[in-house]
């Protein structure tokens, strides 16, 4: 939990700073992979190693995740769909079958046509996604903290003692 | 936005090489949940998937695991029964089996051999085991197999020896006769019958009355008479009358078409109203048949007893295994098996692409059923090859299990059961059977005014079936020897007549057969017992019986046969006025047909006269021209 809570402050911090735009966009990626994904899953695991091993904000996709779980939930019928016409499509069948016989790759569940075709939109709109909130990350730091920050309260709560007693705090010891 | 008094941020490379120590601990974790928890949660996770495929509680002891052997030892499991909660259908002491990795890499479960170690039956549960509640009707509504089984439910289970009782205790089933009978469904088709009389009179003197008149046949005749039948002085004047005479001809066609259409159509629904009448006896009929079940008036016959008395149990057995049948084909599907929308949607559907000698999803080649029991008794067998696709593997399932349970006296158990689902039709077929045991205390008829039990009896028994797609074909036959009963009666008389029923019947034997379709099944039942209370019941029923079957027919008759007979003769008047008013038309369009079909014959005779002379002329003309050249 701690370590939850420190990933979310960090995601806050980030989001608030003019660093880490990648690294939130790629968590936001990850959480809809991770979202879309059966929980105990091969792939998600391996999102999993992937957050833990490259610098990708964790909160931002354990965040997304939660989010995109629940719209893969109300989303599963079209998935349903989209799955079994994957799966059961011809000129796939031999593919298939070889993955299906692979070690390993069965642990996915592809073979599911809910894994399948939740699957396929998540890493099909993974990339769009990193872009777009690449956008997004940035034009609420325009938009919204620059204007936060260029507020009266903002400028009265900066003038405060304690405001000014915890920025020392924070550059001493953050 | 970057203030001057920040840290200056470190610059950081991709790979969080600092994040080793967390992943450590959560590698450290699942090794610690794997160690500590896993087992448990496994064993509550397989309680609740057994609970819900037995559909009563499922107990296990213990469940232990080990990752590196891929080993499972499964301890201690009781099924409760769900008919008798304080009992175990089946408690198995131990289950021990070893998964290969190779398989379960890709995700698929092979068990080489299971162990399946003192299987007992019967065991007594130191508490009631839950038993879960029906499932909800689909939304579609019950099947048609549904209904029938439900209807044959209801049918076993309704108390035919208990009213027989009553009515020999002095109970007069006619008694409510009256109220019972204020809504004969012969009444209404009576009516019905009524208004389609009315409706059919009224259309036929409406199309009668829009035939032709006649007047219209008259102006035909006239016309007819006009025409030119002889002294034709040459072929114009015969082909003018020839002309003529079509033309009157084509005329009657068109008037006298709609009178013989009439004659034919009146037959045929004058027809249909004779047979409602006779649909009407039929009705009658079965008000009375509805009468004497509503009277609760059963009939006093081996056949009827016999399945009121033993109906429950095979019906019991029927529905136990159609309830194994669709477990079998839902989890091991037959080749080319429709593909089933999944029940939750979100769990998706899941799909197979196996090839030759590939795993399928589970695969259990040989589990060995032993006995630890003392003397070597209990049950033994093997099961082989539980397979999700038959069609992979290529073998069908197998199980011969035999044995005894001694310590429930029961003896002689062989099972065989084979569910071969390789091809597209599923095929299932069993064979069970019990040597002997020991009964006690069984109810046949519970009612207010009998009771009827074996107090005790030895039980052989057997049942054999096989399903094959949508047929089914179940025998079962079941011999209870040394056979005491135990009855108990309200009156002395009713006390005498079971007597009488079980006197000298030391023996009940039980013989079924129920084959078919699922939708549309046959039964047939027998039961010496059933021919012992149809002889013992007879004399003190028979004749009681026939007074009040008499009574409720008498019943019906009067509230039916004066209107009946008023319909009929009805019936007779309109078909009698009807074929009168057609008659008339009908006369004159065969009189008219007649002159036409003479003057046509007349006429075709003095054309050809005209014709032949007028070629005799023609001949002697050219002769006489031919003569002057020459």
């Amino acid at each position: 939990m701690t370590l939850l809570l420190k990933q979310l402050f960090a995601l806050i911090r980030l989001l608030n700073s003019d660093t880490g735009t990648n690294q939130i966009a790629a968590g936001v990626a990850c959480g809809l992979i991770l979202g879309f994904a059966p929980m105990l899953s091969l792939q998600a695991l391996l999102v999993f190693v992937c957050m833990f091993l490259f610098r990708i904000q964790i909160g931002a996709a354990l965040t997304s995740a939660f989010f995109f779980a629940m719209l893969a939930w109300l989303f599963d019928p079209v998935s349903h769909q989209i799955g079994s016409a994957i799966l059961e499509a011809e000129a796939l069948r031999p593919t298939f079958t070889t993955l299906y016989n692979m070690p390993l790759v069965p642990l996915t569940r592809f073979y599911n046509s809910v894994v399948m075709g939740a699957g396929v939109v998540s890493i099909l709109l993974a990339p769009l996604v990193f872009f777009g909130s690449k956008r997004l990350i940035v034009a609420y730091r325009v938009k919204v903290v620059e204007r936060f920050k260029s507020s009266p309260f903002w400028k009265l709560w900066s003038g405060t003692s304690f405001f000014k007693w915890y920025a020392t705090y924070e550059k001493l010891h953050g | 936005m970057k203030n001057s008094t920040d840290k200056p941020v470190k610059k950081q490379g991709p790979i969080r090489f600092e994040a080793i120590v967390p992943l450590a601990i959560v590698v450290g974790l699942i090794v610690a949940y794997f160690s500590l928890f896993f087992d448990s949660h496994l064993r509550r996770g397989l309680e609740y998937a057994a609970t819900q495929g037995n559909g009563a509680e499922v107990d296990i002891a213990t469940v232990k695991t080990s990752v590196f052997k891929a080993s499972v030892l499964i301890a201690g499991v009781q099924m409760t029964d769900p008919a008798q909660p304080m009992q175990n259908r089946v408690e198995i002491g131990q289950i021990r089996f070893r998964m290969l990795w190779d398989a379960l890499l890709r995700g698929k479960v092979m068990i080489d051999e299971a162990v399946i170690e003192d299987v007992q039956v019967a065991t007594a549960r130191q508490r009631a085991g839950y038993v879960l509640p029906p499932e909800p009707e689909q939304a579609e509504g019950p099947s048609a197999t549904d209904k029938m089984l439900e209807q044959m439910k209801q049918e076993f289970s309704g108390n035919v020896v208990g009213d027989l009782a009553a009515i020999a205790a002095g109970a007069d089933p006619s008694g409510q006769l009256k109220v019972a009978g204020s809504d004969l469904k012969s009444g209404a088709f009576l009516d019905e019958l009524k208004k389609s009389q009315d409706e059919m009179e009224q259309q036929w003197r409406e199309r009668i009355a829009a035939l032709p008149r006649s007047e219209d046949f008259n102006a035909l005749r006239t016309r007819l008479s006009k025409v030119q039948t002889k002294d034709f002085k040459d072929v114009m004047q015969v082909q003018a009358s020839v002309k003529e005479l079509q033309a009157i001809r084509d005329e009657f066609d068109a008037l006298s078409k709609p009178v013989g259409e009439a004659g034919g159509k009146l037959g045929g629904d004058m027809g249909t109203l004779r047979t409602s009448f006779t649909d009407l006896e039929k009705v009658m009929r079965e008000d009375v048949q509805g009468l004497q079940a509503r009277l609760k008036l059963p009939s006093l016959d081996a056949a009827t007893l016999s399945r009121a008395l033993f109906g429950m149990d095979v019906l019991g057995k029927l529905q136990q295994g159609k309830g194994y049948m669709e477990q079998a084909r839902q989890y091991m599907p037959a080749k080319g098996a429709k593909k089933v929308a999944p029940k939750q949607i979100h769990k998706g559907h899941d799909y197979a692409f196996g090839r030759p000698k590939a795993y399928p999803a589970f695969w259990l080649r040989r589990a060995a059923v032993t006995s630890t029991l003392p003397g070597g008794k209990g049950l033994s067998g093997e099961i082989l090859d539980v397979a999700t696709d038959q069609a992979l593997t290529g073998k069908p399932m197998q199980a011969l299990l035999k044995g005894n349970f001694p310590q429930q006296g029961i003896n002689g158990v062989k099972a065989e059961l084979l569910v071969d689902h390789r091809k597209e039709v599923p095929l299932e077929r069993l064979s069970f059977e019990v040597g002997s045991y020991a009964l006690a205390g069984r109810t046949l008829v519970d009612s207010d005014s009998v009771k009827l039990a074996f107090s005790k009896a030895d039980v052989a028994s057997g049942v054999s079936g096989e399903l094959r797609g949508d047929k089914v074909d179940l025998r079962m036959s079941s011999r209870f020897g040394a056979a005491a009963f135990e009855t108990s009666a309200k009156t002395t008389v009713v006390r005498e007549m079971m007597a009488a029923s079980l006197s000298g019947l030391d023996a009940v034997t039980m013989d079924a057969r129920v084959s078919g379709t699922w939708s549309d099944l046959d039964w047939k039942l027998s039961s010496n017992l059933g021919d012992a209370m149809v002889k013992g019941m007879g004399r003190y029923l028979q004749a009681k019986m026939d007074e009040a079957k008499k009574r409720i027919q008498a019943m019906v008759d009067a509230q039916i046969g004066e209107q009946r007979q008023r319909l009929q003769a009805r019936q007779k008047e309109i078909e009698s006025q009807l074929k009168d008013a057609l008659a008339k038309p009908q006369a004159q369009v065969d009189k008219l047909r007649a002159e036409l079909d003479a003057a046509r014959k007349d006429l075709d005779k003095r054309k050809n006269a005209v014709v032949d002379s007028q070629k005799k002329k023609l001949k002697q003309d050219a002769g006489k021209l031919l003569d002057k050249w020459r």
